[in-house]
């Protein structure tokens, strides 16, 4: 790989005084770009490295202004780039010209926040209900959620019949090949899929709304709450950013435990996708073997935390529950116990002509399309795409420990599948690693209620892909601004464009290899 | 469509395991009959002592940050405030205010657990909680009185 581009001064020869350039502030640097800039400089950042992407794109409600801050993740680093339009003709040119993957973030904050990107508007609503009434933005700070009055569901466009001699198939929002409530109207000719056009939202519960009314301890019960599976994910996205603002001196041992809780939670989470693959294509039997081997695992998590699913073992300023000596054989003859039955599980994966006719070639997302569309996680890496946030930017223990980075280049749900599988062993190493080289000491250090003010970034490589989380403090014990960007919301738009050509009998195999999570997606 | 030859057996792997799996101990279990051994400090029913929950009366531990002048008199409040699902309300039990928590609200994190400078929530592994009555799941608080000891 060539050595990581300077982008800080790539923007300062390029643009000059034009762009202030905010040093350390939401990743490597923030610039403040107004006047249309921000559409240039992600250009000039993109044509520089080609893994540059956008990540998410906060709305911020300034009073006078509304401030859209672009996440932009590169293959190395991670920057911020801040605009502001007046709150009276919120106005912004849209990034989708450059980078598709743009599309989605900015529906959302159209929808939420009120600001119209010129060339990708919304129609109707995105992630909040139909019957939510047009021009309430629930994310600014003046708008009395109990005072909004809903109003009659409109007819809008996606529920119309498609034309010709084109039939519209309405998957979800209730439907049994999808476990959560979300729709995806798949237009077909014959067999073959032509268009897919999603309607997120069903499972919008406002969480990052809702986030502004709790203090921050709180918060961290809520943001778990996110998604059921990869809870420690979102506890550790949020504690990542208050710590970032609020640096206590996380102990040693603290960071090591927290690697292992999310380490453990990534392996349930992709022993459940591959059953649940297996189940999507009609084959239970997978479904039932991964399931019975994900409940050892289960075990474990109630082991260290209490609890099955809901750990909630990471907290600000350390960890809630130690990893007592007494633990550890348990922990490691049930680790030993699923290594030992891998290789019949990827003999299952690469061999049993039924998952092989139903996966290989099917949805097949080429590299550049992946990095086009800023796929996220192990949707990437089995496009080729090396990118895993545990080895770009490592947080907590990953520095000290290793482990490799799967990559496949098939990009298809074969692909996709076996990724996870072959970090499912990975993810063993890892907790064996860090179970051995644990370090002695606290495990919590005492940290302040209120934080001060100021903003951070954290992004955290989950099992279904990158997560990110944007918090901005105001001094008291609440936090002022949460955006939380789910692995899925990014996964998306790749499954819109790979089922464009394929039988819609291949739909539910190419969809389940996203490891989709609505939960997560609308948050 | 033509690349049907590529397995080299017709049998899936899977074929074998499976019937094996006729002659094997089912990995489920038997649950209402046999009930699971749960690991030690499980997070389960809350079990709250009133007795220990003396904060109005004597001020709060000492690791307890908020100005204990100010909190005399009153309840101290610590759980009600962290409680992630505002599950927790104070009610008055013989003159005293006293913290009341409604299971049906609880999400067990345990953070009232952590929270009380005084011991007063305590863990316990009960996890069937499951009732038709709805109201017997809030755990008012009450001193025990002395003639059922």
């Amino acid at each position: 790989m060539p050595n990581s581009v300077d982008f800080i001064s790539l923007v300062q020869s390029k643009f000059g005084d034009k762009v202030q350039i905010q040093k350390g502030v939401n990743g490597e640097a923030s610039f403040v770009a107004n006047n249309g800039l921000h559409h240039d400089i992600l250009k000039a950042m993109i044509d520089a490295d080609e893994k540059t992407g956008i990540t998410s794109i906060t709305g911020l409600d300034f009073g006078e202004n509304l401030g859209i801050y672009y996440h932009i993740h590169t293959a190395k680093s991670f920057f911020t780039i801040k605009a502001e339009v007046p709150r009276a003709n919120p106005k912004i040119k849209t990034l989708t010209d450059i980078h598709t993957g743009a599309t989605f973030h900015e529906l959302e904050v159209t929808d939420l926040m009120g600001v119209v990107f010129e060339g990708n508007e919304l129609n109707g609503h995105f992630v909040l209900p139909e019957n939510w009434p047009d021009g309430v933005y629930p994310l600014r700070k003046d708008i009395n959620l109990s005072s909004v009055k809903l109003v009659p569901t409109p007819e809008r466009e996606a529920n119309k019949a498609a034309e010709g001699r084109q039939v519209k198939i309405i998957i979800g929002p209730q439907h049994p090949a999808l476990l959560e409530p979300e729709k995806f109207s798949v237009t077909v000719d014959g067999e073959t899929v032509t268009r897919v056009e999603p309607r997120i939202g069903y499972v919008h519960r406002g969480i990052e709304k809702t986030t502004e009314l709790r203090t921050y301890l709180q918060d961290i019960y809520l943001v778990e709450r996110v998604c059921g599976i990869c809870n420690p994910a979102h506890a550790y996205g949020f504690v990542g950013v208050v710590e970032k603002i609020l640096k206590p001196a996380v102990p040693e041992r603290a960071r090591y435990l927290r690697v292992i809780a999310m380490e453990l939670n990534r392996l349930h989470s992709h022993l459940l996708t591959l059953g649940h693959a297996g189940l999507e294509i009609g084959y239970e039997t997978v479904f039932q073997y991964f399931w019975r081997d994900r409940e050892p695992i289960m075990d474990l998590i109630e082991l260290t935390s209490g609890n099955r699913v809901y750990g909630s073992l990471i907290t600000i300023g350390g960890v809630r529950r130690d990893i007592t000596s007494e633990q550890i054989p348990k922990i490691k003859s049930v680790l030993a116990d699923l290594r030992g039955k891998l290789p019949f599980y990827r003999k299952i994966y690469l061999e049993e002509p039924t998952l092989r006719l139903r996966m290989k070639d099917v949805g097949t997302l080429s590299r550049t399309d992946a990095l086009k569309l800023s796929v996220v996680g192990p949707v990437a890496r089995g496009s080729g795409v090396d990118m895993d946030v545990r080895k770009d930017l490592p947080y907590e223990a990953y520095n000290d420990i290793p482990f490799k980075e799967i990559v496949y280049d098939d990009g298809d749900v074969w692909a996709r599948m076996n990724v996870r599988m072959d970090e499912v062993e990975e993810s063993i190493n890892i907790i064996e690693y860090a179970i051995d080289h644990l370090p002695a000491g606290p495990i919590k250090v005492e940290v302040a209620r209120s934080v001060p003010v100021g903003e951070a970034v954290c992004s955290l490589e989950a099992p279904r892909g990158e997560l990110f989380y944007y918090v901005k403090s105001n001094g008291t014990d609440m936090p002022e601004r949460v955006k939380i960007r789910t692995p899925t919301f990014a996964n998306i738009p790749s499954f819109l464009q790979t089922a464009i050509g394929e039988s819609i009998a291949d739909v539910p195999s190419n969809f389940v290899s996203l490891d989709p999570c609505f939960s997560c997606t609308d948050r | 469509m033509a690349e049907k030859k590529k397995s080299k057996s017709r049998i899936s792997p899977i074929f074998k395991r499976t019937v094996s799996h006729l002659f094997t101990k089912p990995a489920t279990t038997k649950y209402p009959f046999v009930k699971p051994t749960l690991p030690a400090e499980s997070r389960g029913k809350l079990v709250y002592e009133i007795k220990a929950c003396n904060a109005i009366d004597f001020g709060c531990g000492e690791d307890f940050r908020v100005d204990i002048k100010a909190m005399r008199g009153s309840s101290c409040h610590v759980c009600v405030r962290d409680c992630p699902a505002k599950a927790i309300e104070i009610v008055e039990v013989e003159g005293k205010m006293r913290p009341q928590i409604d299971l049906n609200k609880c999400v067990f994190c345990y953070q009232c657990v952590e929270s009380c400078p005084r011991d007063a929530i305590k863990q316990s592994d009960l996890y069937e909680l499951a009732t038709t009555d709805k109201g017997s799941l809030v755990m008012k608080p009450e001193y025990k009185k002395r003639a059922s000891q």
